[in-house]
């Protein structure tokens, strides 16, 4: 495989994940603040900032924020980078280069993907689209995961796509992680431990799409240490930061299957980073979230980064 | 004019001057379509309308599609499709596949030739002018012999229809022809939307156009190399044809390249990959010769390899088509096929050329001042339209403007017969019923080492607009599904 089509292969699996967290934050941060119990988390301003964090845009503390015009930055504005109708521009842009690649059905599937997005109208979208846009987004991104495992030969073409896709999940959850975080700060709740009885955690969970199996694997109401550990650390959450590394050292190792010892590969790198977490307890990471924030991000963007010397350098 | 009652087609309008491919003169529908008209007749205007916009979304989502600008925004467009097919009786295939076949192998002996000895020059069958004056003509191919032998790998034969019934050529593509993707693409959106035709009809398949591209490519790979490694290049994702670069090379399973991952090394070309370099044996080209290599060409070029063309004349690296090939799909050579023809094969054409008075020729001359008003006098140095006078369109006063230019200086014209494309019944969207539309057929020869290929169909333009002869997609042509019937 080219290593410039390797490139855009790998950020297509980034931008068609990047699209589908952004569209699920906003909807389960909007939907679940209309009747959050307490009122610093049904506030409006509360949430659009939420939003904004998460998307890379943190506002100024004392700009208030209109509706409306968050949800059409952060959904279609073209002229926002981070918006979700630029991710799957680039998501597609992406696939256009690599069409001879990929099959047929997923090609189509992300065209139809493009010419929804494009075409939602935005008047809609911010009256009253953000849960039909942003359900059909979280749907088609299914269809096309699905696409790509069921319809692409599993060689290195489908390893590259997938390491886009795990590598850019650990970012987002950490980046849901670190907004959700901030808002159990500064939301805090009217019973017990205020910022370990959260009401937050809860929506961080659904943000994540695992909210029912976290209530099927502790049976209790999610804490800061529960929702920290199911969605760092539990190897079994498809959605958990270990699972992405997990993932992301599988398809690693099909692109680089040579197994020697070789400590300046991203084979090496990522099986590194791996093995840190996999023996870590929860109770060290809650000591210091911000730190562990810091450094899962770092840790991501250098086996990035190497991904990126290694293989795509041309 | 005739007036036909059948449902879909009960607005039909005959003009009795056209060659309707679908009906005889007589207003009766020909036996081979006789099926299909009933079959589409069955339909509503409102059930055919559903079943066209299914089609066109078919193509949408695909994403076979191009962009029009304007001031607002960048819009995407399909090429317009036309759901009823046009068929193509086998013996009339026949005649088409072996004239493609014999007109690809006289223009590759004749390149050939243009590039060696020049006998046919030497001869004078053929005027110097033919090469000395034209811009295609590649001094650097001088003397290079091909990776076996082949030059035009790929041929597009534009044909026509006349109005006697006869088949034409137009011209031959021996460049970079394109259009062969839609070939494909208008047989898969018809099989969604239409499938049960398909029944009725043994058509050929046309699907099988890649295997054999990818086959006949490898014969002819440089010496010395025993699998080949054969890739395509394209200028890139927003050249107009990149749809048709990715899906042959999808289909052909090799990978599709840019100028940029490409690279020369003493003479070899090698791909970048993400496990290093991989070494390239044939290239399947759609880039145009200026711009296949800087060193060589235009210096500016960043679409092509630095390089390529050194390890082209080397051997090592087999190019389709070879460069060079541009100067005999020229107006001039054109005119001197049936010459070419029968000089390299001693055949006589089996496909009619255009006839071409030389007005350099006193008695040719002397039959076109006669007749001007029936024939189209072009100069032979002018590309792009210009300077065409169509006689029947002239007024007296015009006429004897064109005369008196002939007279001054008939070195610089040739006249042809003014030509008549066939039509076919076209649904036209706006009127909401099918029209008669003039129709152009381009068919695709492959020429490997002692094998060749035709598709068994081909791409069928129309010109949409009423009365409009041109059929070319950025002039508003659309196209058809062509069928083949097996014997």
């Amino acid at each position: 495989m080219l290593s410039r089509v390797a490139n855009n292969l790998f950020w297509m699996g980034r931008y068609i994940e990047r699209s589908e967290h952004v569209a699920r934050y906003l909807n389960v941060n909007y939907f679940s603040s209309l009747d959050a119990p307490n009122a610093q988390s049904q506030d409006r301003q509360f949430v659009l900032r939420s939003m904004l964090l998460m998307v890379g845009n943190p506002a100024e503390n004392t700009e208030v924020l209109k509706e409306e015009k968050v949800l059409y930055q952060i959904g279609l504005d073209s002229d926002f980078p981070s918006s979700i109708v630029n991710n799957v521009k680039q998501a597609r842009e992406n696939a256009n280069s690599a069409r001879d690649l990929i099959s047929t059905e997923l090609y189509e599937a992300i065209n139809k993907f493009y010419h929804f997005v494009i075409s939602y109208d935005k008047e809609a979208f911010v009256k009253n689209g953000l849960h039909d846009f942003t359900t059909n987004i979280a749907e088609m991104t299914a269809i096309l995961r699905g696409k790509i495992r069921g319809t692409l030969l599993h060689d290195s073409v489908y390893a590259i796509i997938m390491m886009g896709v795990n590598l850019e999940r650990g970012n987002q959850i950490i980046r849901i992680i670190n907004a959700k975080y901030h808002d159990a700060l500064n939301a805090q709740g009217s019973y017990g431990n205020k910022f370990k009885n959260s009401f937050e955690w809860t929506t961080l969970l659904k943000c994540a799409e695992s909210y029912d199996m976290m209530r099927r694997f502790y049976k209790k109401t999610p804490t800061s240490v529960s929702t920290l550990e199911f969605l760092i650390l539990n190897p079994s959450c498809p959605r958990s930061i270990m699972n992405s590394l997990n993932q992301v050292y599988k398809h690693i190792r099909t692109l680089d299957s040579s197994m020697t010892y070789n400590k300046k590969s991203t084979a090496f790198l990522v099986g590194r980073v791996r093995a840190e977490y996999e023996y870590t307890y929860i109770e060290e990471i809650e000591k210091d979230i911000p730190l562990f924030i810091d450094e899962i991000v770092n840790s991501l963007s250098e086996i990035s980064q190497k991904m990126e010397k290694e293989f795509f350098n041309f | 004019m005739n007036n036909i009652r059948n449902q879909l087609f009960s607005y039909y309008l005959q003009d009795p001057a056209l060659y309707d491919e679908m009906y005889d003169s007589d207003g009766q529908i020909k036996r081979v379509y006789q099926k299909l008209s009933d079959i589409y007749g069955g339909h509503s205007i409102k059930d055919y309308v559903k079943l066209n916009d299914k089609a066109k979304s078919s193509f949408f989502n695909q994403g076979i599609t191009f962009q029009v600008y304007d001031k607002e925004k960048t819009q995407e467009k399909i090429f317009p499709f036309d759901l009823f097919p046009r068929i193509i009786d086998p013996n009339d295939w026949d005649v088409i596949e072996k004239g493609a076949i014999q007109r690809s192998k006289a223009l590759n002996l004749f390149l050939w030739d243009i590039y060696h000895d020049k006998n046919i020059i030497k001869q004078g069958i053929v005027p110097i002018e033919l090469i000395s004056s034209s811009e295609n003509y590649l001094d650097q191919m001088n003397g290079v012999d091909p990776p076996g032998g082949i030059y035009n790998h790929i041929s597009g034969t534009d044909i026509i229809k006349h109005n006697d019934g006869k088949y034409y050529v137009l011209e031959d593509n021996i460049r970079c022809p394109s259009g062969v993707s839609y070939v494909i693409c208008n047989r898969t959106a018809l099989k969604r939307a239409l499938f049960g035709v398909f029944n009725h009809y043994k058509t050929c398949s046309v699907t099988n156009y890649a295997e054999n591209l990818l086959d006949l490519l490898e014969t002819v790979k440089p010496k010395g190399v025993d699998a080949p490694n054969v890739i395509v290049i394209t200028p890139g994702m927003y050249n107009s044809a990149f749809y048709e670069h990715s899906y042959l090379a999808k289909t052909m399973g090799v990978e599709l390249v840019e100028g940029r991952d490409l690279f020369v090394k003493n003479d070899f070309v090698y791909m970048k990959t993400i496990r290093g370099p991989e070494k390239v044996d044939v290239i399947y080209r759609r880039i145009d010769d200026a711009f296949i290599d800087p060193l060589e060409f235009n210096p500016d070029s960043t679409l092509g390899v630095p390089g390529l063309f050194a390890a082209y004349i080397k051997g090592n690296v087999t190019l389709a088509n070879a460069p060079g090939t541009g100067v005999a799909d020229d107006k001039a050579v054109y005119t001197y096929m049936p010459e070419i023809i029968k000089y390299y094969l001693n055949e006589e054409p089996i496909l009619n050329n255009v006839h071409t008075y030389h007005c350099s020729r006193p008695d040719e001359l002397k039959y076109v001042l006669e007749h001007v008003d029936e024939l189209v006098i072009k100069p032979v140095d002018e590309a792009g339209g210009y300077g065409i006078s169509i006689g029947n369109k002239l007024s007296k006063k015009e006429i004897e403007v064109v005369k008196k230019q002939l007279i001054e200086n008939p070195r610089k014209y040739v006249a042809q017969p003014i030509m008549s494309l066939s039509v076919h019944p076209t649904y036209i969207e706006e009127s909401e019923s099918f029209e008669q539309r003039h129709v152009d057929l381009r068919t695709f020869t492959v020429l490997g080492k002692d094998r060749e290929f035709v598709l068994k169909g081909g791409l069928t333009r129309v010109a949409l607009e009423k009365g409009n002869l041109i059929v070319n997609s950025s002039q508003g042509g659309g196209s058809k599904d062509t069928w083949v019937l097996k014997k």
